[in-house]
């Protein structure tokens, strides 16, 4: 307002003010200089910037991010007040109990509830047929319902459920409720699923896959495949098997459904994707998205296994809609087990070659993959298993053939690493064996394989940045590598192992990229001066909401404390694709920044107005905002914003994210596409005890490439906890299946999660490649850190006893077995007489050293230089690096279906393509 | 989970808890002794073999006592594993034993009378609906073993506890309260090689304590434990031994037990006599080893497979005894 048209009516007088100022409570009223030492050189700071400069530079207020902060819920947790799925408590609340299945597959021929009905206490009991719709979370393959309609297809599967006034009651009416069950043929080995059966576990109509129980198969073939058979001259070959894993969190799955006053209802749920459940109840229950509020509760670790909407979670709410009530509804541990969604139990095939210069000139990856009874995440696991090995090696040839089956156990889906974890570790122990064959260290093998910055995979994928190479040599120095690999005693033994993993999605599942955005952030402004954020980004326990705190902090220059983030609700909290495929910070940190950013700009105006200095030459300090040319003309935060808050009162922004368009357009091409990848290399030293088979691990020196470690604490701590879980799943995690079919151990005594005695020292180190696209330069840190420690431990396992073993959990039992067939097979009675393996160079390893040495001076001109060329796998391997190889070269190929040649042969999961699928069988099919 | 609803009762003394049982027993009400509960209420919880009443032992004073030589069936497992006086292989193995927490909660008592354990049976009450049930807890249906199939007689599940080993190898006594009155055996007689009855206590018959030799200091010993993980798990396989050496340096006297390869624990006391009269160091070490292996029968119930299980009490036992390696026989 300038003088000329002053407020007639009600004045001020002057120097009086009535109320106070918004927001000038509190006694601090200076503001803290700012710390050049936080800014980045290309600010005028003084932070050395080694890889190049961000787009997200100029925001850069040295207030929160890059410092090791507590996570802001930590406070609530410690003190045991957050509220978990179990300890919502709702007026009037009844208990749900779930009755499951006793058969591994029958079809139900009638349920009676009359029983359970009539006992008291029970108030509403439901079955399958109330609830017909099917849901899933990929809308490709909804084969999930609140309750089995015709068929249950697992021991656990939903039957019925009932609510009483209290738990004993409603599991009582379970009893009660008589079932009758036509008991059929069960299909226990993922190796029975690629056959046909009588009756298959789901039916698709006319695309289903022969008579099998196949439910999704893909191939792909990319690169010179001939051709890397032929320029072999080492070849690993190895045919593994990993058991299947669970999550193993603490907390076990728990739902409130409340049928609101106004005939709303509120779902309370410790969930990773409640926009999913959102969408699935809307289904379910045959009512609008409006008349749900998916409320998250604080979650007790997910790491994929709450990802999906469940059955239960409709079951709470069918039952409170039929009672009138609120319904609860907490898991035993063992139903947590019948949920599942853990990692697969897959077998692998694989082939790795290597040429006479020491490159990847081919890799043949096949999994077989059991899905147990849904289809949950598997459609995307099925290609994982794949296409998440195409980097960051460039490789020679490509050929990879994936199939998932249903089989009658508790449904496989996503767990951190999602799809990628087994086989990295079928990939990193090939290349360990292949440098052994080659004679080479494996490390150098590595380094001189490395794709650049800024390049494309075999397949297409977008590399931006990649700290790859940095991670590798810090693990080497740190380690001691090189005076100690190969060179330890018996038992005693050192492993190398890489990761590569997607950060964020770049597909979402329910919609079209190119028209919504991934992520949206609101961000709110009053007069307190706090600032409040929404956004449906799910805090699992992970760090979301800090780290986008952190975000906004950094943007508005402003402490911690003064954001406050509201994530819990879906009736305020703007669509988020939710917490997968290590998506959050990427995505949501990048839609803060914009909505920030707009904030930014109004303080900016509104200094610009009260100072009089250019909008341009401002910058935020802590709580301040002031002209770089004099810092001593500007204003506090408080001032400015009251000035921004004249005539309208609240500052309201929204920012959004969506992922630049990228990849290739064959089937599939989208599956493992991110708009940005991080990287990781991990060395583990394990002591294996010859005699009784049992390894431990004593140390691992961890360095992941998160792109820019907006929160120290937080990224050393997924690396520390995914090593620990990852160490889980080599050493002694498995879901174990009796003879009758059975999962044995649905309980944590069984279920052996590594203890704190089994954890190794853990040296975490942060390797910061400064990604051009992620928030400040931030890429994830949620689950890439998973994937090297399976092959670095297996590998140091060989180093240890020099035997390879394909198979994990590396069980005692498993290790000593091995251990006795190579003493007969060496003639040698007592097993501490065991050679242990050595390493003598030969001449490729100069070669490979040299190579290393180029490319880590190429790698860092690509990264420094803006204008660089385009880099397509295949250049290694003499090709133009700017065109595609298979557009340049007839030998490169890019094909996804088998031809006839590969039938005459297929590998285990392969064969899956013998079948034909029905609509293309001819006849009245 | 929830547990079936049950009576509990609170004596103060062992007269009362005497008394209670009497009652219960006169009116024909089934009843089980909980102590820690570290393994009664999991079991529970389980729906396994509960019964209406409960009697606690935790107020029961004279139970607790811990001298050298005398070991109170109500000392916590955590007390023996931190105390001064007791015997320094008890306080190995009971080191060994669960965790911290659990240790602080469970009793010498109770881990002599733990439950045996198969992975066919502790398991919630749905899970064995849908396998049939087994003989252990057949909910009235007559169910075969899951185990050794077409005998629907024999309980081979695991006696899965450690103190025992080490106390038989300590050749300790046991003894027993009974409304009847009391009475005393050698432990290595306590145990009944039946998954289902356990041992020897009758009905209304509790563990009162333990009783070690006085010559039990003059004993060394070591108990090696194998399972997966260096806490919780309970052992796979478990061998205690305990030595005498004379003023001379020789082997005086010799006792190996082994605990967690069968319903019962055993003490291998003719093997371990041989071995000793003609001691020749690591060769009788060895053959000793290899004669405890033979010696015991696992069978599929427990985590490990049982051919491993077995393999191991060959290490087990070597590892155990490798003090005596370079010992030689008294005459
Ligand atoms: C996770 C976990 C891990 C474990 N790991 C181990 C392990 O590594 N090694 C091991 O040995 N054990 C292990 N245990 C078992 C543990 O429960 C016992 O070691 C403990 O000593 C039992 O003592 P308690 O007092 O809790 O027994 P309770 O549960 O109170 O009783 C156990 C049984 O003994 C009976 N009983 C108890 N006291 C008496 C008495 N005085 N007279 C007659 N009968 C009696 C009870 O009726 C009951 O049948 C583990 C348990 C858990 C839950
Ligand atoms: S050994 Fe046989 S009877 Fe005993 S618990 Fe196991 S399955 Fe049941």
């Amino acid at each position: 307002m300038s003088d000329d048209d002053e407020m007639v009516g009600y004045k001020q007088q002057p120097g009086k003010l009535p109320f106070a100022r918004p927001g000038s409570g509190g006694s601090e009223k200076f503001s803290e200089l700012r710390d050049e030492s936080r800014i980045p050189e290309s600010q005028g700071g003084t932070l050395a910037q080694p890889q190049g400069a961000n787009r997200h530079d100029s925001l850069i207020t040295g207030a929160a991010i890059g410092r090791r902060t507590p996570m802001v819920d930590s406070r609530w947790k410690v003190m045991g007040q957050a509220k978990y799925g179990d300890d919502i408590r709702l007026p009037g609340e009844l208990f749900g109990r779930i009755l499951r299945s006793p058969h591994h597959y029958a079809r139900i021929r009638s349920i009676d509830t009359s029983a359970a009905e009539a006992l008291p206490g029970v108030v509403a009991v439901s079955t399958g047929s109330e609830a017909p719709a099917c849901f899933g979370v990929l809308p490709v393959t909804k084969d999930e319902h609140a309750m089995a309609q015709e068929k249950v297809r697992h021991v656990g599967d939903l039957v019925a459920c009932v609510a009483a006034e209290d738990e004993l009651t409603a599991l009582e009416a379970l009893r009660l409720i008589e079932v009758d069950y036509e008991v059929l043929d069960a299909v226990h080995d993922m190796r029975d699923g690629l056959k046909d059966a009588e009756e298959p576990i789901h039916d698709r109509g006319k695309y289903h896959i022969g008579d099998s129980n196949v439910q999704k198969r893909v191939f792909q073939e990319f690169g010179d495949i001939s051709g890397m058979r032929d320029s072999a001259v080492a070849t690993h070959t190895s045919d593994w098997y990993f058991a299947g894993a669970n999550h193993g969190f603490t907390e076990p799955h728990a739902v409130a459904a409340h049928w609101e006053p106004n005939g709303r209802l509120t779902l309370y749920t410790p969930q990773q994707v409640p926009h999913y459940v959102h969408r699935a109840l809307a289904d379910v229950l045959d009512i609008p998205m409006h008349q749900i509020n998916v409320y998250r509760t604080a979650v007790g670790g997910g790491f994929g296994g709450k990802s999906d909407p469940f059955p239960h979670e409709m079951c709470a709410a069918i039952l409170a809609r039929k009672s009138g009530r609120p319904v609860r509804i907490t898991f035993d541990r063992d139903e947590v087990f019948y949920v599942n969604r853990g990692r697969h139990p897959s077998r692998l095939g694989m082939v790795i070659h290597a040429d006479s210069q020491g490159r990847l000139c081919g890799m043949e990856t096949d999994a077989l993959l059991d899905g147990g009874a849904f289809a949950s995440f598997g459609h995307v696991t099925t290609y994982y298993n794949g296409v998440l090995h195409t980097a960051p090696y460039e490789i020679g040839g490509f050929h990879y053939t994936g199939t998932r089956v249903w089989t009658n156990k508790p449904a496989s889906g996503a767990m951190r690493g999602h799809g990628a974890v087994n086989s990295r570790c079928a990939v990193e122990v090939g290349i360990d064996d292949v440098c052994e064959q080659l004679s080479v260290d494996p490390i150098d093998f590595r380094l001189a394989n490395l794709l650049p910055p800024m390049s494309r995979t075999i397949t297409g994928f977008r590399i931006t940045s990649i700290g790859m190479r940095e991670c590798l040599e810090r693990v080497r120095r740190a380690s001691d590598w090189d005076d100690r690999f190969r060179k330890l005693p018996l038992g005693h033994g050192l492993g190398i192992g890489c990761g590569f993993f997607i950060s964020g999605s770049a597909l979402p599942i329910h919609w079209e990229p190119n028209k919504f955005p991934h992520a949206t952030v609101h961000l709110k402004v009053d007069m307190d001066g706090g600032v409040t954020v929404h956004t449906g980004a799910a805090e699992i326990g992970q760090g979301s909401d800090t780290v986008v705190a952190l975000a906004v902090a950094e943007v508005l220059g402003l402490p911690l404390d003064m954001i406050r983030i509201r994530s819990r609700e879906s009736d305020t909290s703007p669509v988020d694709l939710g917490s997968y495929s290590s998506r959050v910070t990427f995505m949501n940190c990048n839609a803060a920044i914009s909505a920030a950013m707009e904030i930014r700009q109004e303080l900016l105006d509104a200094t610009s107005m009260i100072t009089g200095a250019p909008t341009e030459r401002l910058v935020i300090g802590d709580r301040r905002i002031f002209s770089k040319d004099d810092p001593a003309v500007g204003v506090s935060y408080l001032e400015a914003l009251q000035k921004a808050q004249e005539d309208r009162g609240a500052l309201a922004s929204s920012g959004a994210y969506r992922t630049p368009p990228m990849g290739r357009t064959h089937k599939g091409a989208a599956a493992g596409l991110a708009p940005a990848y991080s990287f990781s290399a991990y060395v583990a030293e394990v002591k294996v005890d010859v005699e009784t088979g049992q390894t431990s691990v004593l140390k691992v020196w961890a360095a992941h490439d998160c792109g820019k470690a907006l929160n120290p604490l937080a990224v050393e701590g997924q690396m520390i906890g995914s090593i620990h879980m990852g160490m889980g799943q080599v050493l002694s995690e498995e879901m174990r299946y009796g003879r009758s079919g059975n999962l044995l151990n649905a309980d944590l005594l069984d279920y052996k999660i590594p203890t704190v005695h089994e954890m190794p020292e853990v040296t975490p180190i942060i390797v910061e490649s400064n990604d051009p696209e992620g928030p400040f330069g931030a890429k994830e840190a949620g689950e890439g850190p998973l994937l090297p420690i399976l092959p670095a431990i297996c590998n140091a396992v060989y180093d240890a006893i020099g035997i390879r073993i394909h198979e994990l959990p590396l069980a005692p039992a498993l290790v000593h077995r091995e251990i006795e067939k190579r003493c007969k097979e060496l003639g040698i009675d007592d097993p501490l007489d065991l050679p242990s393996p050595d390493l003598e160079h030969s001449p490729l390893h100069h070669v490979l050293r040299e190579r290393a040495d180029e490319h880590s001076v190429r790698d860092l001109e690509r990264k420094l230089d803006g204008e660089r060329d385009q880099y397509h796998n295949g250049a290694l391997f003499g090709l133009d690096a700017t065109i595609p190889a298979d557009e340049q070269d007839d030998s490169w190929t890019a094909v996804v279906l088998p031809d006839e040649q590969y039938l005459e042969s297929p590998r285990l999961a392969g064969s899956a393509w013998l079948h034909v699928e029905r609509r293309h069988q001819g006849g009245d099919a | 989970m929830r547990m079936p609803p049950f009576e509990l009762h609170l004596p103060e003394s062992l007269d009362s808890a005497m008394t209670i049982a009497g009652e219960l027993a006169d009116e024909d009400c089934d009843f089980d002794w909980i102590a820690g509960g570290t393994d009664l209420l999991p079991n529970y919880k389980w729906h396994l073999n509960s019964k209406p009443h409960v009697i606690s032992l935790a107020k029961v004073s004279e139970l607790s006592t811990l001298e050298p030589t005398h070991i109170g069936a109500m000392v916590r497992l955590q007390a023996l594993a931190t105390s001064d006086s007791c015997h320094p292989l008890l306080r190995q193995t009971s080191g060994t034993i669960a965790s911290v927490m659990i240790r602080r909660s469970g009793t010498v008592g109770g881990n002599i009378c733990l439950d045996t354990r198969c992975f066919w049976f502790n398991q919630g009450e749905e899970w064995r609906r849908s396998i049939d049930w087994c003989i252990k807890c057949d909910c009235g249906t007559g169910a075969d073993c899951r185990v050794i199939s077409h005998q629907n007689e024999l309980c081979v599940a695991t006696y899965q506890a450690d103190l025992a080993a080490s106390l038989l190898a300590l050749d300790a006594t046991i003894h027993l309260a009974s409304p009847d009155g009391s009475r005393s055996l050698p432990l290595a007689e306590f145990f009944q090689e039946d998954g289902i009855t356990r041992n020897v206590l009758k009905d209304g018959e509790m563990v009162t304590h333990l009783t070690l030799p006085d010559d039990a200091e003059d004993w060394q010993g070591d108990y090696q434990k194998l399972r997966l993980r260096e806490s919780w798990d309970f052992p796979e396989a478990g061998i205690a031994a305990a030595w005498k050496i004379d003023g001379d340096g020789n082997l005086d006297g010799l006792r190996v037990a082994s605990t967690a390869l069968e319903s019962i624990p055993r003490l291998h006391q003719e093997l371990a006599d041989e071995a000793r009269e003609g001691w020749a160091g690591v060769e009788s070490v060895n053959s000793l080893a290899v004669a405890v292996q033979k010696a015991v029968k696992p069978v599929n119930n427990t985590w490990f497979p049982p051919s491993y299980r077995k393999k191991m009490v060959r290490v087990l036992t070597r590892r155990a005894l490798a003090p005596l390696e370079r010992v030689e026989a008294a005459n």
